[in-house]
């Protein structure tokens, strides 16, 4: 009887503790959903981030959307970004799977650059890379940044699949070979189907990251019909004015698509993270 | 055959990787050795960059300061994330939500983190300041962003928002890994919790904690977008940290060879731990193997 | 495979149209929504005049813009015909290295003083040459609530003395006396301008921030000596690097400070209760001996040395230059136009016309007339004087050190 109350007690206790920190993290997006909903005079006359609004409005975020252009940019960016989470997990898998399976002379140098480049202050590379982009013709493309993208991140994802490819018993890949079954049909029938829980972890950091870039759009970009959502929402960043409201109703907009994916693969992502790596 | 397919696979991500990244990064190494406004013609200059670095008291205030920004990391971050993992890795009804909540600011981009944090440390309307007040511990309240002494702690706690979560799923992965039946034969032995988790546990966490230490301290040498989106290194340099004022003066004073000293000199320090952990991690796979 | 075909497939067809007319790119910082908006229909208007051309705006954030500048006009293939920009300094530093090209063509069959006044012709100009077209240009001034003042019985003070007792008397009624916004530290360098053009002149002011004044000179130091009175007594706004200029400005709206030294763009931020509560008037005298002169950036465009369509970018700045183009864009932001026809549109702006008018010089601004790194360090600097009045020694012979540095003399 005693060790059925202590259980119920500790399970109370779990519940007040990680509502309470639960609660303590969302407070600082309770104040970017009333800044969202609130009008510009609320907000630069009553000063008090931490109310809800006195009238709630929806106005900013038909603003955002409009004015900022949105559907436009979400288009660029969706597409930026599927390819290049796309391109950049198929690169890398290859680069992966070669990293793993076989022994040879430049092996761990080339492991080593992977590792290497991948944690580079990136401001680095901002105008070698816009330089480049300029001089081939790739400048002001939505291919071009879809390019520096996928060549960027192959980085990390070659490190962290390869980490996870190195888990895989040998024996597997041995029968197959003695099967006669050449090295693509290893990697695509074999290898790639059990790395799917890796791979869909995979994507949802990278999805989350080339989603959110603003850096490199912003150099690599310039006409208005070609800009992603990230560069669209400090378009509401004037010379004099800042709409606060409209930047945090067009945030709001912007994140909800990263966090949509989250949640529809997180179960492979908590999964996932435990063969991988690190990213920052 | 055999010995050519492994670069057949290698060959296309490899040489995108070449042109897009270590070659830009050979090319800022020799700018750095050179004087150059990103427009007119370049000036070697040999080593008159680094010399001038390490003169130079707001390269080394940026530097004291991510040191700051490691300590913060590396002592808040992960006892926390630690524990905020152990009590969410209990299997109770919702935990999924609580884990998703606490996750969200990994999704959110820095920019916006960065100015819901600006709101929530004003000195007059935000949240922190209010409270105080409303706790009577108004002596307490300091104007987070614009006062020198406390400006950085201020902003490592923007960061640690989305980094503390970070850990946290790092070490609920790690907690994936950790043999159950030996924490269950101690709790029959009478082991009490703590014993449990400092004899058992915690070594078995021991993978998990150092990836975890290395990222945090890989994280906090590279921190820039919460910088320059909340203070840009200010009041006067006072919260810079290297990537910061790197940015400032590779692209607002025209500097591009001293900026690429700085970001040379941050890639060389990031680099000592990166090497650092790989080889722990290749010892880890050869013990494995 | 099938997005580049359809990538490929969507340029024919944007070429294809494209085809017809003769393009003009124009990069812009104007991101507030009304300036946007008034350049669009500027851009219209132009089309309008001349079918045979299709102009792009392309519109970036006020600071990346500055950042990305750069970064186009070195880039070896241009890909803007027709830039915004600021007079002074700034435009010259460019001019120097032959990033953009002079623009005489807009004044064949004229002359400059045709279209702007003379006092302009050298902010927009280098070694002779006009490399910059003016649009709109505002003054600064310390803004003011006239109903606050009427309250406490105050009227706008026209000497120092005057000033720091109009202070102690806001002060002693709990009001914040001084309102400014130092995150962004630009308008600590206002204070630093107005009170240098008022202690010791425009010739000396314009000699410093060409570099040819040693920062430790006793007459800059003159200027803290009376700055720091300010500081010391309490009169600017408590935490002021927390804030940036505008949210600053909300203390001056919602009645809780009295004065603000900025420009005019105040009123585009103004709520719509307090618009016309406030007023502004001339930075008070220092010096009686000395001339009066004012800070008046000066905004406008200019050309890119490696622009695509340069015959097209000079078309379009003759139609900006022109009085139409000039009036629609005052009218619609209450602005000052360059063009020398154009009427000020309002009261508040004819008096500010009328302020200028009467200074026997002017000035742009710290950070526009300033190398961009003496600038950076000089108003850090600044903003670092207003933390600690008392370091002021150290903060000069610092930014003495830099400017030997920067300008190597």
């Amino acid at each position: 009887m005693r060790t059925r109350r202590k259980k119920w007690l500790y399970a109370l206790l779990f519940y007040v503790c990680c509502t309470f920190i639960a609660v303590l993290w969302m407070i600082p997006f309770l104040v970017a959903m009333f800044t969202a909903f609130k009008t510009i005079d609320e907000v630069f006359m009553l000063r008090n981030f931490w109310a809800p609004p006195r009238t709630w409005t929806l106005e900013n975020f038909k603003i955002a959307w409009k004015e900022g252009k949105m559907s436009r940019y979400f288009v660029n960016t969706l597409w930026v970004t599927s390819i290049s989470v796309s391109g950049t997990l198929f690169l890398s898998s290859l680069a992966a799977f070669a990293l793993s399976w076989y022994d040879f002379k430049m092996k761990k140098p080339i492991l080593m650059i992977f590792v290497a480049g991948m944690l580079i202050p990136f401001q680095m590379l901002l105008i070698p890379v816009y330089k480049f982009s300029v001089v081939t013709g790739l400048y002001d493309t939505l291919t071009g940044v879809i390019l520096f993208h996928i060549a960027f991140q192959l980085g990390f994802c070659t490190f962290f699949l390869r980490n996870f490819m190195i888990t895989i018993p040998s024996s597997l890949f041995d029968a197959a070979r003695i099967d006669g079954a050449g090295a693509f049909t290893i990697y695509v029938k074999i290898i790639m189907p059990l790395m799917k829980p890796a791979v869909a972890a995979l994507a949802i950091l990278e999805f989350t990251w080339i989603w959110n870039d603003y850096l490199w759009s912003l150099i690599l970009l310039q006409s208005d019909i070609k800009k992603t959502v990230t560069i669209g929402l400090t378009t509401f960043q004037g010379q004099w004015i800042s709409s606060w409201n409209i930047i945090a109703a067009g945030s709001l907009l912007v994140a909800s698509v990263p966090v949509v994916v989250f949640l529809l693969f997180q179960s492979y992502f908590i999964k996932g993270l435990t063969f991988g790596g690190i990213k920052g | 055959m055999r010995k050519i397919t492994p670069y057949l696979f290698l060959i296309v991500p490899l040489a995108m990787y070449i042109v897009w990244v270590l070659l830009p990064i050979f090319q800022t190494v020799i700018v750095s050795f050179t004087r150059w406004d990103g427009m007119t013609k370049m000036r070697f200059v040999g080593f008159q960059n680094y010399v001038q670095l390490f003169r130079d008291r707001y390269f080394v205030l940026s530097f004291t300061n991510n040191l700051k920004w490691m300590v913060g990391f590396v002592l808040l971050s992960i006892p926390l994330g630690l524990l905020f993992a152990l009590l969410m890795d209990q299997r109770f009804p919702g935990h999924r939500v609580y884990k998703t909540l606490v996750y969200l600011p990994m999704a959110l981009s820095f920019v916006v983190i960065g100015q819901i944090w600006s709101w929530i440390l004003e000195p007059t309307g935000g949240i922190v300041n209010t409270f105080l007040r409303w706790m009577g511990l108004s002596n307490l309240a300091r104007s987070w962003l614009s006062d020198p002494k406390v400006v950085t702690y201020s902003l490592i706690w923007a960061a640690l928002w989305r980094q503390i979560p970070y850990a946290m799923v790092l070490f609920l992965a790690g907690l994936q890994n950790v043999n159950r039946e030996r924490v269950e034969a101690a709790m029959v032995d009478g082991a009490n919790a703590f014993q449990r988790f400092w004899y058992i546990i915690l070594p078995e966490l021991r993978p998990a904690m150092v990836v975890a230490v290395t990222v945090n301290i890989i994280d906090s040498l590279r921190a820039f977008d919460i910088v320059y989106v909340m203070t840009r290194g200010g009041p006067y340099y006072s919260s810079s940290v290297m990537a910061n004022y790197m940015y400032i003066q590779a692209f607002h004073n025209y500097r591009m060879g001293y900026g690429a000293a700085i970001a040379v000199i941050q890639f060389l320090i990031t680099l000592v731990f990166i090497l650092t952990y790989v080889l722990n991690v290749m010892r880890r796979e050869e013990r494995e193997i | 495979m099938r997005g580049f075909r359809f990538f490929l497939l969507l340029i024919l067809v944007v070429a294809s149209f494209a085809f017809g007319k003769e393009r003009v790119i124009i990069n812009s910082y104007m991101s507030d929504p009304a300036p946007r908006k008034a350049l669009e229909e500027l851009v219209k208007m132009f089309e309008q005049k001349y079918p045979e051309y299709e102009v792009v705006i392309n519109t970036f954030a006020h600071e990346d813009f500055k950042v990305l500048l750069r970064t186009w006009l070195a880039s070896p293939k241009g890909t803007a015909d027709v830039v915004t920009w600021f007079a002074g300094e700034r435009m010259r530093y460019f001019a120097e290295m032959g990033l953009i090209v002079p623009v005489e063509e807009v004044f064949a069959g004229s002359k400059w003083e045709d279209y702007f006044p003379a006092s302009f012709k050298s902010t927009c100009s280098y070694k002779g040459k006009i490399y910059f077209i003016p649009q709109s240009w505002y003054w600064w001034g310390v803004y003011y609530r006239k109903s606050v003042f009427e309250k406490l019985g105050l009227k706008p003070p026209k000497t120092w003395d005057e000033f720091l007792q109009v202070c102690e008397t806001l002060k002693k009624n709990g009001i914040v006396p001084i309102a400014i916004g130092t995150k962004f530290p630009w308008t600590a360098a206002g204070w630093f301008d107005i009170l240098n053009l008022r202690i010791n002149g425009l010739d000396f002011h314009i000699a410093l921030t060409a570099g040819e004044v040693p920062y430790t000179d006793p007459r800059v130091a003159k200027v803290f000596d009376y700055w720091r009175v300010l500081v010391e007594r309490g009169y600017f706004l408590p935490n002021h690097s927390s804030y940036e200029w505008q949210e600053a400005a909300t203390f001056l709206f919602r009645g809780q400070a009295g004065m603000y030294y900025i420009g005019q763009f105040i009123k585009d931020v103004a709520p719509a209760e307090v618009k016309d509560d406030l007023d502004f008037f001339r930075f008070p005298i220092i010096d009686p001996s000395m001339p009066l002169y004012e800070e008046t950036p000066i905004d406008g465009f200019m050309v890119p040395a490696n622009a695509p369509n340069k015959k097209g970018a000079i078309v379009f700045l003759k139609f900006i230059a022109s009085k139409e183009a000039q009036e629609k864009f005052a009218r619609d932001l209450g602005r000052l136009a360059a063009n020398v026809h154009v009427a000020p549109p309002d009261e508040h702006a004819r008096k500010g016309l009328n302020m200028v008018l009467e200074s026997a010089g002017v000035t742009q601004f710290y950070d526009r007339d300033s190398n961009p790194e003496m600038a950076e360090v000089g108003m850090n600097g600044f903003v670092e004087f207003m933390h600690n009045p008392a370091k002021i020694g150290d903060i000069l012979k610092r930014l003495e050190a830099e400017r030997k540095r920067i300008y190597g003399k």
